[in-house]
């Protein structure tokens, strides 16, 4: 029974295989960068060029021996670079000029260049939307008849300087397409909330992800959009940095442990198998009430990544600024819901959670109250059975001494 | 006299189609058949006594069967579902001290099986309605006027039992109505999530009117058991006629205040008796979703794996009850079957291995445990106070499954499955530690409660010389 508090992690079909779990600890202890239990948090707008507001989120997360920097922007499609350097003491440098310009690269530095570890980047490339109805498979991709989907690079965001709290770490991108013939987002808006964090916990709000301070949590939220049809499920398309040819993988982890979010015995992650290894961790769940309980979660179905040379995607400028000119970009699709059950008809709300991170992602343990209350529930009985069994053989030695005088 | 005369006009008209139907099967039985003192017409009252219990059994899981469909068309959470069990079990909580009396001193067995009947199948077309009504207070109502009917029901099959094959082939007639249970049960789990999609189908859309009508075309399985408890009536107050035998009675007598009189081993084996049932139903209530979702089962797969409990259940219950008949030492019996249901819910908790050995598992236990804990009673109660245990018995255990279907329902909203079964893992390690304190109380006092069969025979022996 013991063993069951360590190694309950990773059985099913799509555990990690042991060579990469082997990777990922070896990883881990050279660099020291990783698994720090807190760190310095600062969020810092940077400011635009020339007056000109501009959306560039800096978080840098100082450690010890390491600094992590998120910079997440809204210049052209929502994205974030995230760079982890083996100093308290690297920086972020920013030429506006140049990454405002039609060819950003070199717009966004991290200084000293030689103590970059890590890096890479995510860009949320598109909102899809597809008709639900008569929807036979929910895995299947795409799940039912595409509408036009929204691009995000044509959105028009709101300033971050507004939604900015340093008192929780946190900002909100919040969006509405700038071209909007139907009306849809009259309305409503599609919101980015980023957080960071200084040590390691977890949210109040399903689906409740373990953070550490090596991460940083996302939150996608759609709320008051007119859904082009009656039965319409969102979707989101997030790309990445492709490494060499391939695409990164996603695994699926099953686990026992679904005391953090009820019912969902699952947890996906996007590996960058680099060293040290960068994620991006979910749970396959979308909620459609701004108080997610389990009456409202919907399934959330991601697709495996493929190449994008088939089609151009919106290029992000501070990916571009940052990498140089890429076109190795690896894109997937979040599908949310399916065709019964709740949906984001209910409220016209729907919101998702993720976390990005550097390292190795952070893994549930069984919680202390189901340790403690199994440690009570095992030990008790036998104990009793110990103790009880004790007195009754001492007992019966004196009764058959007694009977001996006899 | 005048009360069973009246009885008989009503039933007249259902008995000779009952006996005309099981005619041509046996055509040359059949003065055996209509022969109350011939094993052939017991038989055929067995048949009847058998699916008298098989609607009230049917009906009792139809939320478990339709869990996803409850919850999703009626719009209720986990907690307000488990409503529906919780609904069903308060009634019982002071019933099985008036079930009893009401069959011997106010209706007599045969009326009382018809009362009762009737209550079970007007509590379900209550259930139903609520759904085609979309009212779920209606469904909840429905649930509470069935549960009325559902426990006396059983104690009323039990007093027939008692009185057509006493001295005769009783244990075999209890283990097999036991298992018509079971088997009522299992078709419900395998059979209502198939009849709700045809009429989804049928019907164009889901919704609460489809659900609704499914729980009434369920409703048909009550009608059925009504209509053997008319026949049963009828066939019941023949033999008293040809055989002039008494009319059935439970002989309970309940006397409240016996309860101070009960000794400690009767308090363990009620404490063991309600932490271990309120750790398979309510579960069992629940766990069609938990195969879903923790193990990735199909909808009809995780329904025929809900149902394995019952299904191991209806032949294993007349063996171990044999088993423990021939070997006694009771307590060990109740020890493993404890035992090995703590290492099933610790199976389905902390491992992705197949749930169907932790099911098979739980259902062997299951039926083990029935089979030794109950006849405990009666080793350590007075006979004439053996029907007020046995009440307090079961009214205790409606309690607990009426506190903890609420309570399951919260912790499965609130925190998951995994807390779930570390909360059931509690409940029958508590189980546990009053099985072992038995155990040790029983040792200590010199108890009678694990002899072996030996043993209780010689001891019968020397009380009669």
């Amino acid at each position: 029974m013991c063993g069951c508090g360590q190694g309950y992690w990773g059985w099913g079909h799509r555990a990690p295989s042991p060579m990469l779990l082997l990777s990922l600890l070896l990883s881990a202890a050279p660099f020291g960068l990783l698994g720090e239990e807190t760190r310095q948090v600062s969020l810092e707008v940077i400011p635009g060029w020339l007056g000109n507001p501009q959306n560039l989120l800096h978080i840098r997360a100082v450690g010890t021996n390491s600094t992590l920097h998120y910079v997440w922007s809204s210049l052209g499609p929502p994205a974030v670079v995230l760079v982890a350097t083996n100093t308290p003491h690297s920086t972020l440098s920013v030429n506006w000029s140049r990454l405002l310009s039609p060819e950003p690269d070199g717009g966004l530095m991290v200084l000293p260049k030689d103590s970059i570890q890590f890096s890479s980047a995510l860009v949320f490339t598109r909102l899809l939307e597809f008709d639900g109805t008569n929807m036979s498979n929910t895995a299947a991709d795409p799940p039912g008849k595409p509408y036009p989907p929204y691009s995000l690079a044509e959105f028009s965001w709101n300033n971050i300087t507004d939604s900015l709290d340093p008192a929780t770490l946190s900002a909100t991108f919040q969006g509405r397409p700038i071209h909007d013939p139907t009306r849809a987002f009259a309305n409503g808006s599609l919101a980015f909330r980023v957080q960071a964090f200084s040590r390691s916990g977890r949210p109040a709000q399903p689906p409740r992800l373990l953070h550490t301070a090596d991460t940083c949590q996302l939150e996608v939220a759609l709320v008051g959009a007119s859904p082009q049809g009656n039965c319409s499920l969102f979707g989101l398309e997030v790309a990445t940095l492709g490494q060499g040819p391939d695409c990164p993988s996603i695994q699926e982890q099953h686990s026992i442990d679904d005391e953090y979010a009820p019912a969902i015995f699952q947890l996906d992650q996007l590996l960058w198998s680099s060293l040290p290894p960068g994620f991006m961790q979910w749970r396959p769940v979308a909620y459609s009430q701004k108080q997610g309980g389990r009456e409202s979660a919907l399934p959330c179905h991601a697709s495996p990544l493929h190449p994008t040379l088939t089609y151009p995607i919106p290029q992000s400028p501070i990916v571009r600024a940052f990498f140089g000119p890429q076109n190795n970009f690896c894109a997937f699709n979040l599908t949310f819901g399916a065709s019964t059950g709740p949906g984001y008809w209910d409220q016209h709300y729907l919101s998702w959670s993720m976390l990005v991170g550097v390292g190795p992602p952070p893994m549930d343990a069984l919680s202390p109250l189901v340790l403690g209350i199994m440690a009570v529930a095992l030990g008790a009985p036998g104990l009793i059975l110990l103790g009880g069994g004790l007195v009754l053989l001492l007992r019966h030695k004196q009764y058959s001494e007694y009977q001996s005088i006899n | 006299m005048e009360e069973e005369e009246e009885e008989a006009r009503p039933l007249l008209a259902g008995g000779p189609d009952e006996a005309g139907r099981e005619a041509p099967a046996a055509p040359r039985a059949l003065p055996a058949l209509c022969d109350p003192s011939r094993l052939a017409h017991r038989l055929l009252v067995l048949l009847l006594m058998c699916f008298l219990g098989f609607g009230s059994y049917f009906c009792y899981d139809n939320p478990a069967a339709l869990q996803t469909q409850v919850k999703r068309d009626m719009q209720v959470n986990t907690t307000k579902f488990m409503l529906l069990y919780a609904w069903y079990s308060w009634p019982n909580v002071v019933l099985c001290f008036f079930g009893g009396f009401l069959i011997d001193r106010v209706f007599g067995i045969r009326w009382g099986t018809i009362i009762f009947s009737c209550f079970v199948c007007i509590g379900q077309v209550i259930f139903a309605l609520g759904g085609i009504f979309n009212a779920f207070w209606l469904m909840e109502f429905g649930r509470f006027v069935f549960g009325i009917g559902g426990e006396s029901l059983a104690v009323a099959q039990n007093t027939y039992a008692v009185s057509w094959f006493k001295g005769k082939e009783l244990n075999l007639v209890f283990g097999l109505q036991l298992s018509m249970a079971r088997i009522g049960s299992t078709v419900n789990m395998n059979l209502m999530g198939w009849l709700y999609s045809k009429i989804e189908a049928s019907l164009g859309s889901a919704g609460p009117t489809t659900l609704g009508v499914t729980l009434m075309i369920g409703g048909i399985t009550c009608i059925l058991s009504l209509i053997c408890a008319l026949a049963l009536a009828y066939l019941d107050q023949r033999a008293e006629r040809i055989l002039h035998k008494e009319q059935g009675k439970t002989g309970e007598v309940i006397k409240l205040t016996d309860v101070k009189d009960f000794s400690l081993p009767l308090w363990l084996i009620f404490i063991i008796c309600v932490c271990y049932y309120v750790a398979v139903f309510p579960f069992i209530g629940l766990g069609k979703v938990f195969f879903t979702e923790k193990f990735g089962f199909s909808s009809q797969a995780a329904s025929a794996i809900n149902s394995i409990v019952y299904v191991i259940s209806a032949p294993m219950s007349p063996i171990f009850g044999l088993l423990v008949d021939k070997t006694g030492k009771n307590i060990i019996w109740v020890l493993c079957a404890v035992v090995t249901t703590l290492v099933s819910h610790m199976m389905l908790a902390f491992t992705m291995w197949n749930p169907w050995i932790a099911m098979c598992l739980l259902g062997l236990s299951y039926s083990l445990l029935a089979c030794a804990l109950w006849p405990m009673v009666a080793f350590v109660v007075p006979e004439h106070q053996l029907g007020t245990a046995y009440g307090f018995m079961q009214s205790i255990q409606n309690l607990g499954l009426a506190i903890i279907s609420i309570i399951a329902g919260m912790i499965l909203d609130t925190r998951g499955y995994l807390f779930l079964e570390v909360f059931f893992i509690a409940c029958v390690s508590l189980s546990l530690l009053s099985v072992v304190l038995l155990y040790l109380v029983n040792r200590a006092r010199g108890g009678n409660l694990n002899y072996s069969a030996r043993q209780r025979e010689e001891i019968k022996l020397s009380h009669t010389e």
